[in-house]
């Protein structure tokens, strides 16, 4: 991919994360930290690889994107807003009485949003559901998914992956969010996933690890699957929790955040800082 | 023919096979469980429309749900504990949540499979699915009313719950009884008390309707098959005109059938109601009959529960 495109994609993580702290202002709190550690897997998918229409949310042969770890919705919301799917000024809403975007996704109250989640361990059978609906009926369209790697201890996930990989579901992209923290310490700790190359593997799935946060990486690797023929694929992705604010990022308590005013100025300060640092590579590339 | 025998998972399979044939999106999926579900013949004819996922009920309501989402309409038929009690939370967000297209039948149910105790008895479905916003729920009572229920519920658009029972059942309707969903259907009228009954105890029901009869009680019996949405009309009607009920029910006293004609009655129209089911203990083992006798579920112990409780002014 040509460094202008990955420029105009870092520049679009930027937005994200400025809608998420629009968000958060708006609410007064939230599940900040998983939100921010997935916004560049989320960007790779809103603004290069979904095959979707903003105009035509329920466009048949789209691709699906399954948010199996809901309370990351923050990211979700303000990539679609990001995207057109509905008015920015929605954002203004979270957290009000009937707001459109509850604390997780509700597909009944926004165009774009697929699944009801929020309860864990339930969006990779959903999406090997749909995966298996998109092949009977020979679509083109992949089902991608977003998963926690605190959310991987439910064993229902564990069902989900035997039956993807026997009914050889293909077309399906599983990213795992490895930001390595949950609200209890750091996940290994809690209950131990490792090695978590090795255990999807042995479920059948085509597995590699990325750097979840660079961009063309994600893109190439995506753009490769199926990883291995006939099977589904998994991105372990090694992510920073609360990416881009430098007094959370890596801090298990910044996991849902209840932001005080001096910190909201701060992650102003940290998003500028960044733009900054955006506007000087940019400079010369006539972007 | 009135009387005549069936077997209730043979009468699903078919049914589920013959609107197979006319509905290209119907799918089968079985947690190990399609062949005992009498969907054997359907992986027979339409393989390419049956999946199979071993014994994992959660991956299968969340599969489902998927595929509803692209205009399949899946059948998922399990023994009943497992498609209800085990999956409740996939049942919950994914089906009744996301509003899915999927229809789930607990086969074996209630107490009909009876010496293998409380773990494969399902006695609480009712109570539990009953929760679910939008999740229709059907008991149908005899073969007959099986198989009309099978197309009433793959042509209505949502999340069902239909649960069906084991050991052959008597036919109780002509074929051409009229059947629909959320309508109950007045077996016969009557002025002294009303009998409602449910599943696989209606046709106790109706014997013990006769026996009351030959003892001089006019009973109204009435066939609840769809335990949500209510009838709420001729529950009403039944409690406004006889000013008595007496509910019958192979399931748990709380939240059952009774608890939900109770719910509508005392709020609407109260009236005296007595609730013939299983108390707050898990259910014992044993021959099937000898344990709805344990419970009073024989139309002799129904006959008297009601002379008794028409006594009690």
């Amino acid at each position: 991919m040509d460094s202008k495109e990955i420029l105009k994609l870092e520049h679009t993580a930027l937005n994200i994360r400025r809608n998420i702290l629009r968000l958060i202002r708006a609410g007064k709190a939230g599940h900040v930290g998983g939100a921010l550690s997935s916004v560049e897997i989320v960007t790779a998918l809103y603004f290069n690889l979904l095959n979707i229409d903003p105009g035509n949310p329920k466009w048949p042969e789209r691709d699906r994107f399954v948010l199996s770890a809901g309370h990351k919705c923050l990211v979700l919301y303000a990539a679609l807003a990001e995207r057109g799917f509905f008015d920015a000024t929605i954002l203004d809403t979270y957290g009000a009485l009937d707001s459109p975007i509850p604390g997780h996704p509700n597909m009944h109250k926004l165009p774009g949003i697929e699944t009801n989640t929020g309860a864990l361990g339930h969006g990779l059978s959903i999406a090997g559901g749909m995966a298996l609906g998109l092949k009977l009926d020979k679509s083109p369209a992949k089902v991608y998914v977003l998963m926690g790697d605190g959310e991987l201890a439910e064993g229902s996930n564990w069902e989900a992956a035997s039956a993807a990989s026997m009914h050889k579901l293909d077309n399906m992209i599983v990213f795992v969010d490895r930001n390595k923290l949950q609200i209890s310490g750091p996940t290994t700790e809690v209950m131990s996933y490792e090695p978590l190359d090795e255990r999807w593997r042995s479920f059948g799935w085509g597995v590699r690890i990325i750097d979840g946060h660079d961009l063309e990486l994600i893109i190439r690797n995506v753009k490769q699957a199926p990883i291995e023929k006939g099977k589904p694929s998994v991105l372990i992705a090694d992510t920073l929790k609360s990416k881009g604010l430098s007094f959370a990022e890596g801090k298990v308590s910044y996991h849902y955040w209840k932001a005080k005013p001096e910190e909201l100025e701060q992650a102003e300060r940290d998003l500028d800082k960044i733009e900054k640092q955006l506007k000087a590579k940019m400079e010369g590339t006539g972007l | 023919m009135i009387n005549e025998l069936k077997d209730p998972r043979k009468i699903f399979g078919e049914a589920v096979l013959e609107a197979a044939g006319s509905n290209q999106n119907i799918v089968v999926l079985s947690a190990d469980s399609s062949s005992g579900s009498g969907l054997g013949d359907f992986l027979k004819k339409f393989p390419d429309r049956h999946f199979e996922f071993g014994i994992m009920e959660q991956g299968v309501v969340g599969f489902a749900s998927g595929l509803a989402t692209t205009g399949k309409i899946p059948v998922f038929a399990a023994i009943a504990p497992f498609v209800t009690a085990r999956p409740f939370e996939m049942f919950r967000n994914d089906l009744g949540y996301m509003n899915q297209n999927v229809k789930v039948v607990g086969r074996c149910a209630s107490l009909t499979y009876d010496q293998l105790g409380s773990t494969h008895h399902s006695i609480d479905d009712v109570a539990i699915i009953r929760t679910i916003p939008g999740v229709t729920i059907i008991n149908p009572g005899d073969p007959v009313t099986i198989r009309k229920a099978v197309h009433a519920m793959i042509k209505h658009v949502g999340p069902c719950y239909m649960k069906i029972g084991s050991p052959k059942m008597p036919v109780l309707y002509e074929e051409d009884v009229d059947f629909n969903l959320g309508k109950g259907i007045v077996i016969k009228d009557g002025s002294d008390v009303t009998l409602i009954g449910t599943g696989t105890v209606l046709s106790k029901a109706v014997a013990a309707a006769k026996l009351l009869e030959e003892s001089g009680v006019s009973v109204r019996l009435i066939d609840i098959h769809t335990i949500k949405p209510l009838d709420r009309e001729l529950i009403l009607s039944a409690a406004r005109e006889t000013g008595r009920i007496v509910t019958v029910e192979e399931h748990f006293i709380a939240g059952g059938l009774g608890s939900a004609i109770a719910e509508l009655c005392s709020q609407e129209h109260p009236v005296k109601m007595k609730m013939i089911g299983i108390g707050d203990f898990y259910a014992s083992n044993g021959p099937y009959e000898e344990l709805l006798g344990k419970y009073g579920l024989q139309p002799d112990q129904i006959k008297e529960t009601v002379i008794k409780f028409l006594k009690n002014k």
